[in-house]
């Protein structure tokens, strides 16, 4: 390492970062998390139009609003339980296409 | 201020601010994946969108930001030994032709992606093939004064620029060299 680098060396971080690990999760999820992602997108939609806030959300759907600030980041691996709960509460159609087609 | 190794062989670091858990670059890229917070941006400056990029729909921008941070993200990460970093970093003011100590440098996606991206990684360069990152922005101006967000990151980077030289961490010839025309 060169004299400059061993310099900057000495003010190095005393806990290691999780960048990279979190680059890679992302990266291994990517395709999954487009479709969290959407969702979110639907539900900030909603939500606007219906003028509601994220507390209102977690009331109508029983869990916590630290829950749904997550869901909204578009970063949950949402089961189908929880859809269902986002679709009754927002009054959205999220799977509604999968039951339409069959 | 402490700093993180990110390519793990001293070439690129990334700034740790004090008080924040982690380094720059992670919380860069955790916000350019938020749902909530680009909404909350792109709200905020829906006017620049729409004037400098011909964009209306908030969630297209989404979208757009989302699928650059991931090409933007894929190359901070594939930084192999060999990469050249000098190709992935450029002079932050266009106008600037000469190396000078500690230049302040960005990154984008410049070809990569066909069209701009607004995506901006800003960085100080303590020497040829050595980077510091010390922060980022979603640019949606002309130039980097004229909005509060763009605006902080020149601040950030003369802090960081200031604390480099305050302790020393430059090359001696280069130190020589400011001294003298300081």
């Amino acid at each position: 390492m060169k004299e400059i680098q061993n310099k900057l060396s000495t003010f190095k971080s005393s806990t290691p970062s999780r960048w990279r690990e979190k680059a890679i999760e992302r990266q291994k999820n990517r395709e999954w998390l487009r479709y969290s992602q959407n969702i979110a997108m639907m539900m900030l939609d909603k939500m606007e139009e219906l003028g509601i806030t994220q507390k209102a959300v977690a009331e109508r759907m029983g869990c916590s609003q630290q829950y749904i600030s997550r869901v909204l980041k578009g970063t949950e691996n949402l089961s189908i339980e929880t859809i269902f709960k986002i679709e009754s509460a927002l009054g959205l159609q999220i799977l509604e296409p999968i039951f339409v087609n069959n | 201020m402490t700093f993180d190794d990110i390519t793990e062989d001293g070439r690129l670091w990334s700034v740790r601010y004090d008080g924040d858990e982690d380094n720059i670059l992670y919380s860069l890229f955790d916000q350019w994946n938020d749902v909530a917070w680009l909404r909350s941006f792109f709200k905020a400056n829906s006017k620049d969108l729409e004037s400098y990029f011909k964009i209306t729909n908030i969630n297209d921008a989404i979208t757009r930001t989302i699928d650059d941070s991931e090409k933007l993200e894929a190359i901070m990460m594939d930084i192999s030994p060999e990469a050249n970093l000098d190709l992935i970093f450029r002079p932050l003011s266009n106008s600037r032709i000469a190396e000078c100590l500690l230049g302040k440098e960005k990154a984008r996606l410049k070809k990569l992606v066909g069209r701009s991206s607004w995506l901006r990684i800003y960085a100080i360069k303590l020497e040829k093939g050595v980077y510091v990152v010390t922060g980022g922005a979603i640019k949606l101006t002309a130039t980097m004064q004229e909005r509060e967000h763009t605006a902080a990151e020149l601040v950030k980077i003369e802090k960081v620029r200031n604390f480099l030289i305050e302790k020393k961490i430059i090359d001696n010839e280069s130190f020589i060299e400011y001294i003298a025309e300081t």
